[in-house]
């Protein structure tokens, strides 16, 4: 099997792993080295699937000793089967980032033969790449649940961030789908991770020469809709590991048939939506000072369809509402509908010289659609509709109006037979005017 | 209305503001090629650069107002744009004015409007970190041809300079036909005038293959969205990447 066929397939296998951020790290490039780590990240391009693409992302090997259910690398599965030694990927990662394609290597793999002999060889290619090719670029490494600790804590002193899956919410769809894995064997690991970090760090305080350990700090991903679990308890997890772990992201994935098992749930389209509002009330979590609870109770554990977290949040809280845009401490603002993180720093410091007319903070940014329900701006409200929950939730979903096009067609209605020409573009807006 | 014109030059933006403090004069618009067709009713006086008024402007700006303006004022510089030296001379004026704290002042237009043309162009920058592709020529060199907006290739070459440290390399802007040439050791800006299609400069790269391969692969055939592919990678700065070629 040639390299390119071994691309083929080990890309394709990895290409259901969500994360994509090459962020957080800030190694420096060393005299004779190659490469250096970009503090905010950078992407490279877009797939055709609109995700970008930051790293070069391949499984080392997808020859998979487990058979879990929802995975496309089961070894139940008939699918070409291929592994990378750790030489070739090396190689990849450093003549793909010559030409500045990628901004470094997101290795993973499918356990082969056992946890630890997937993690040694995974070492190797890491190592590989930082002591031959004194490769200073970003990198991130899975690791595999079930390996051992002191392999972990080395791979740690090489990469720049490394991640544990956890793919169910619960250790029932685990027990269900994944009967091999345990909660525990997945949380071990990152709870060594997370100790080994904090320890880094305060012995970094002490001594200057000590090697940074997992400096972007670890990820993990979950499977949305693979198993019944609800939004909020996915959500609490999320905030757990945010809190106990200190976890840089999760990562959401909306469950995509891609085998089929009498566990697994039938269906058609991938929850795309549910994924797509778990990230905002995930953004919510990290930027915005939200708690999980908050956002969800137990009367309502599904995010809304029509509306996104924030501004439902702020539709059943409409007694906090409306504020002062000019008083309002920075916390408060976030909190507002229509006012992002941005906006807000931007309200914060152009207050400070003067205080903010409503025409002001369309310029600054603030999407006045949303925000002018909730906010007054020297005294006054610009909202229209008052502090009335049911109609700002009608004036959120309000559509744009249907834009003219020629789909449409404008007639004169007539009692007589139609004898007329298929109407014009034009009439479309003489149809308005009534000069037909 | 009184016009001042410049020679496209940094120094020569510094030195208009020097000459209208000096002179006493507010120039109405500050502009860097005369048009070709003059009227009447404009008085138009062109500056000569001079390196010293421009240092002393470039003090005064850093003293005054902050380093921070000084990395606004030049990216707005870069732009290029027809009325960049206009909004550059406003915003100075108004910020000798309120000093270091000016830029609080976003509600005002003179600065919310350098304030953001400056982000587009950081915006343009970081996009471009990422977009810029290496072609191999022999081993030997690196070319990247790219055509942006603005004129960022001085930005992107220390980035560029102390990552791929050990490889010579070119970026050349076709547009504005320059390029920074890195020889190992140090960047340098100067002209250019090369045509990327030369036979040269396109030989076969095996990793070009595999990265065109890789990119198609790696897309999840469920989720293709192109609208969502254009909204972050703009389709005019297609022409120049590996993974869109033919």
């Amino acid at each position: 099997m040639d390299i390119f066929e071994k691309l083929e397939v080990l890309s394709a296998a990895a290409k259901y792993d969500v994360s994509c951020s090459s962020s957080g790290s800030t190694r420096k490039n060393t005299p004779g080295g190659i490469g250096n780590a970009e503090k905010s990240g950078i992407c490279h391009s877009w797939s055709a699937d609109g995700r970008c693409i930051s790293l070069l992302k391949v499984l080392l090997s997808n020859q998979c000793i487990y058979n879990c259910a929802y995975c496309v690398n089961k070894a139940s599965n008939d699918i070409p089967r291929a592994s990378f030694t750790p030489d070739e990927v090396a190689d990849l990662t450093i003549n793909f980032y010559r030409r500045n394609y990628i901004e470094g290597l997101f290795l993973s793999s499918a356990v082969v033969k056992s946890p630890d002999h997937t993690m040694e060889l995974l070492i190797q290619a890491v190592r590989k790449l930082r002591e031959h090719y004194k490769f200073n670029g970003y990198i991130h490494l899975k690791a595999i649940p079930g390996a051992d600790h002191l392999q972990i804590a080395e791979a740690g002193r090489l990469v720049d961030r490394m991640s544990v899956n956890i793919e169910l919410p619960s250790n029932e769809g685990l027990r269900l789908l994944a009967p091999q894995k345990n909660k525990e064997a997945i949380i071990k690991p990152m709870n060594f991770i997370s100790s080994q970090i904090t320890q880094n760090t305060d012995e970094r305080k002490h001594y200057r020469g000590t090697s940074k350990f997992v400096p972007a700090g670890q990820s993990t991903q979950l499977i949305v809709g693979a198993t019944a679990d609800h939004d909020i308890s996915i959500l609490k997890l999320s905030e757990n590991l945010y809190n106990r772990f200190s976890l840089k992201r999760v990562y959401y994935s909306a469950y995509m048939p891609v085998t089929t098992h009498p566990n697994l749930p039938a269906i058609n389209n991938p929850p795309l939506l549910r994924e797509h509002r778990l990230y905002q009330a995930d953004w919510l979590l990290r930027y915005y000072g939200f708690k999980a609870d908050e956002l969800l109770d137990i009367g309502k554990p599904n995010f809304d369809t029509e509306l996104d977290p924030k501004s439902d949040w702020a539709i059943r809280n409409i007694r906090l509402f409306p504020v002062e845009i000019n008083q309002v401490d920075y916390e408060m603002l976030l909190r507002i509908p229509g006012i992002g993180v941005r906006s807000a720093l931007r309200i914060v410091t152009a207050r400070r010289v003067s205080s903010l007319s409503y025409d002001d903070l369309k310029k600054l940014g603030v999407v006045l659609k949303r925000a002018k329900y909730f906010i007054t701006c020297r005294g006054k409200y610009f909202g229209e509709l008052g502090m009335n929950d049911i109609l700002i939730r009608q004036g959120l979903l309000l559509k744009k109006p249907v834009k003219i096009t020629k789909q449409l067609a404008w007639e004169q209605l007539s009692i007589f037979p139609p004898l007329f020409t298929p109407p014009q573009i034009e009439d479309s807006y003489t149809a308005i005017t009534g000069e037909l | 209305m009184l016009v001042y014109y410049f020679d496209k030059t940094f120094e020569g933006l510094l030195t208009c503001i020097y000459e209208a403090y000096y002179r006493h004069e507010n120039p109405d618009k500050i502009l860097y090629s005369k048009p070709l067709q003059e009227d009447f009713l404009t008085e138009s006086v062109s500056i000569y650069t001079d390196p010293e008024k421009s240092s002393k402007v470039y003090k005064a700006i850093r003293e005054k107002i902050s380093q921070q303006s000084l990395v606004h004022i030049y990216n707005v510089f870069l732009t290029e744009l027809e009325d960049s030296g206009t909004w550059v001379y406003e915003y100075v004026k108004f910020g000798f004015k309120i000093g270091k704290q000016l830029d609080y002042y976003l509600s005002d237009d003179r600065v919310l409007r350098i304030v953001n043309t400056s982000r587009k162009v950081m915006g343009e920058r970081h996009r471009l970190l990422g977009l810029v592709c290496f072609r191999s020529i022999n081993n030997e060199l690196f070319y990247a041809p790219i055509e942006p907006d603005f004129n960022v290739t001085a930005l992107l070459a220390p980035h560029f300079a102390s990552r791929l440290a050990d490889q010579n390399w070119i970026i050349h802007d076709i547009r504005r036909g320059i390029g920074a040439f890195y020889n190992k050791s140090e960047w340098v800006l100067s002209e250019l005038d090369i045509d990327p299609q030369n036979a040269e400069l396109n030989g076969s790269d095996c990793f070009q293959e595999l990265w065109k391969n890789y990119f198609i692969n790696i897309a999840i055939k469920d989720r293709i969205n192109p609208k969502l592919q254009k909204r972050c990678m703009p389709v005019r700065y297609w022409k120049y990447l590996s993974e869109m070629q033919e």
